[in-house]
């Protein structure tokens, strides 16, 4: 008997009451999105979502679940009838195909109508397995571990397992308007927010000639890369030099990352309320650099009262590091060109900036034009799988 | 679009697009193969061998290698004679402003195989003086790598002068990267036992190019396998390329003095231009008109540059290769600039497709940016 089927266990759906079906709709949606290329069907009930493997192979078809949000687990499995008769022959038959010398039988029975409870068909199909093959009982290290699930309708056996994302579905959490610098922690931040359900819109701010216009193909990349998990990315680049200029004409120094952050998170918010996203969401990691300390983070965020993510808030770099090169954005990140956040680097950035001093700095320049001339001069560019496919 | 870039890449000739694929359609066999086709194209292929050298006039002295570029061809004849005649001495002598093509496979050497590899100082202009040279030179000397032109700032070597004290030592090979002066400067051919070139700097096509060589050395060949150019580089040999190479080394040498006569006024004009602006001039006038340097004095090199790309106007900052690093000019470095000049500089380097108008506009667009750009 060769398992032909996937089983998706869900994610956090425990704490969901009435949402529980729109949920699994929007998972079944996103796993027949992401298996179309395989030509493979799929069906939920209250508990899973099944995929119907029809002898292809089931490794592809697991690492690209293993890329959609909102799933707990993946167990490759076989079905049969659910009689004792029927699961003594489906375990021999798994457990040969398995080919292992040891094993180890987990049954789990939902059906409570089912004359034997649990232990009782463990022991009545290992009696089975042990007398018709060449195997032994291992209880702590098994070759072989056969999990069987006794449901009303059939009971499923599964040897294999594997790790999902976890998170909710992409998209059932609504979306948020990302800030991407090209730098490392954005990217990592935007697919926190995409495992847990949130679609991500992206906005980089560009300065150049500060900022080498190669940037915009290194954040190409990286989109490419969150592809895998969100299946089409906007990027939006705000023109954004006249602002900075401005900025290190009429503000101190040591204020210039404050009031800077300040601006950013203003044309966010617009285009954030432009684009119907609910909440903006940056890379930033709590006492990283300047501009993130409490104190700044305060003073910055004072610009709005729309709800500000950082996903990343209490990650040490060395683990951003670690979860970037995981994703695969790590190489792409560390290229060495300009972003927004590296050029114009004071000497000694005001780590605990005060909101008065920012307002008097601001009142000195027209800002209000120059980001509403901003906010016209976006430039928007679609990924769709890793290519690029609308320019606006 | 104007294209100052040159000594990064040139635009291919369009005889030698031609040729390209007309080789290709007429003579695709396998120059090793031993049936008719294959020895048609294997003839054709050492005629092609002996027009370069031709060319060059070291036919009856030089044999020729076939390889991938300059930087190949470095490394074969630094590798390649360093290994091979390691018993007659193991000390190594190369420029402070080399191509890092040459610099890395010397480090190389000392670091893994005991080589003694020696940086010679250059003096202020970027040249190795011959009295340098000679205080260097002893009988442990194997191989001597000075380039001709220096691809940052068209710094000239006396090639002739110093391949003089070279073979007073008979141990020792002179080699010379030859990458930028090949067509542009007058060079002592005949005089130098190896040098390596590029056909892309000559309007030829990318990944091509050849190690020249005296007929008697021998090196421990990069690539071993099937025996292919006289078994210093093994692999399938397209004739194609080559032919391209060798029409490209041709066109090149074809009136080198009339090329120099295009090119110096634009040299003359972008020298005399920028005395006006904040800039560190690098070269000096009687180096090679190819190439002009220069140092931004506030402005911050990579954004300059930036700004003249989005203007459609294209030039380097230090070279091609190492635009991926912060890291400062190790050429301005030796000729003792500071951290700031050797971290902020710009390459302008032209060919013979390039104007007088686009010097002008190039000045005019650069004047204007180091107004307006905030300093760095």
């Amino acid at each position: 008997m060769k398992a032909n089927m996937l089983m998706i266990h869900f994610g956090e759906l425990s704490t969901k009451g009435d949402n529980r079906k729109a949920f699994i709709a929007c998972l079944l949606h996103n796993v027949r999105t992401s298996l179309k290329s395989f030509g493979l069907e799929a069906k939920s009930d209250r508990d899973h979502i099944y995929v119907y493997l029809n002898d292809s192979d089931p490794e592809p078809v697991i690492a690209r679940l293993k890329e959609v949000s909102g799933i707990q687990r993946i167990s490759t499995v076989a079905k049969c009838e659910p009689t004792l008769e029927a699961m003594k022959l489906a375990a021999l038959e798994v457990l040969q195909e398995e080919g292992g010398r040891t094993f180890k039988i987990d049954v789990k029975r939902v059906d409570k109508r089912f004359p034997l409870d649990s232990y009782g068909i463990t022991v009545e199909v290992a009696d089975y397995v042990l007398d018709h093959g060449d195997f032994e009982v291992d209880l702590h290290n098994p070759d072989t571990r056969l999990k069987m699930t006794l449901r009303v309708d059939a009971c499923y056996l599964s040897c294999h397992e594997e790790l999902g994302l976890g998170g909710y579905p992409l998209g059932m959490i609504g979306k948020v308007t990302m800030l991407l610098s090209g730098g490392i922690d954005s990217p990592v931040a935007a697919f926190a927010l995409m495992r847990r359900g949130i679609r991500v819109e992206c906005l980089h701010f560009a300065s150049p000639p500060y900022t080498s216009m190669a940037v915009v193909d290194k954040l190409k990349d990286i989109l490419a890369c969150l592809n895998d998990y969100q299946r089409d990315i906007k990027l939006q680049i705000l023109p954004f030099t006249k602002i900075q200029e401005a900025i290190y004409e009429h503000v101190p120094e040591p204020y210039c990352i404050t009031i800077m952050r300040r601006m950013m998170i203003r044309l966010a918010v617009a285009m954030a309320k432009k684009n119907k996203t609910l909440a903006v969401a940056t890379g930033e990691s709590i006492g990283q650099v300047a501009s993130q300390t409490l104190e700044s983070i305060g003073v910055i965020e004072e610009v709005t009262n729309f709800p500000i993510l950082r996903p990343l808030c209490v990650e040490d770099k060395l683990s951003i590091i670690a979860k970037a090169k995981k994703l695969g954005t790590y190489d792409i990140s560390i290229r060495p060109y300009e972003d927004c956040c590296t050029i114009f680097k004071p000497k000694k950035p005001k780590t605990k900036p005060h909101l008065d001093d920012c307002l008097y700095f601001e009142s000195k320049f027209d800002y209000e034009s120059l980001i509403q001339e901003c906010l016209a001069g976006v430039e928007t560019i679609c990924f769709s799988e890793g290519k690029e496919v609308i320019k606006e | 679009m104007i294209y100052f870039d040159s000594a990064a890449s040139t635009s291919p000739s369009q005889d030698v697009l031609d040729l390209f694929v007309k080789s290709n359609v007429n003579q695709f066999a396998n120059p090793a193969a031993a049936h008719a086709l294959g020895r048609d194209a294997g003839r054709e292929l050492e005629e092609c061998r002996k027009a370069v050298l031709s060319a060059f006039h070291v036919d009856k002295t030089h044999s020729l290698a076939f390889l991938s570029g300059a930087t190949e061809a470095n490394n074969l004849a630094i590798k390649g004679v360093a290994f091979s005649y390691q018993n007659r001495g193991k000390k190594l002598l190369f420029s402070a402003s080399e191509h890092p093509s040459v610099t890395e496979p010397m480090r190389y050497l000392a670091s893994a195989f005991g080589f003694e590899a020696i940086e010679l100082p250059v003096d202020a202009l970027g040249r190795v003086e011959p009295d340098t040279l000679r205080a260097y030179m002893d009988k442990n000397v194997i191989l001597v790598s000075i380039m001709g032109v220096n691809n940052e700032t068209g710094a000239i070597n006396d090639l002739k002068a110093l391949a003089k004290i070279v073979h007073e030592y008979p141990k020792a090979y002179f080699h010379s990267d030859l990458t930028q002066a090949v067509g542009k400067i007058e060079v002592p051919y005949s005089d130098i036992d190896l040098f390596s070139f590029s056909a892309h700097k000559l309007h030829g096509l990318k990944e091509s190019g050849a190690l020249v060589y005296k007929s008697s050395i021998r090196f421990v060949p990069l690539a071993h396998g099937g025996g292919q150019e006289r078994g210093f580089r093994s692999g399938t040999v397209s004739l194609a390329l080559n032919q391209c190479l060798c029409l490209a080394v041709q066109n090149s040498l074809r009136n080198p003095k009339a090329d120099e006569a295009k090119v110096r006024p634009l040299f003359d004009a972008l020298y005399e231009g920028l005395q006006n602006e904040p800039v560190t001039i690098n070269s000096y006038r009687e180096g090679s008109p190819y190439v002009l340097n220069f140092s931004l004095n506030v402005h911050r090199a990579s954004v300059i540059m930036e700004a003249l790309s989005q203007k459609g106007i294209y030039v380097s900052t230090t070279s091609a290769c190492s635009t991926r690093s912060d890291h400062p000019s190790s050429t301005l470095l030796a000729m003792g600039k500071d951290m700031e000049t050797s971290s902020n500089s710009i390459r302008v380097s032209f060919s013979t497709d390039n104007t007088l108008e686009e010097v002008h506009r190039f000045l005019e667009v650069l004047h204007q940016l180091l107004k307006e750009v905030h300093p760095r």
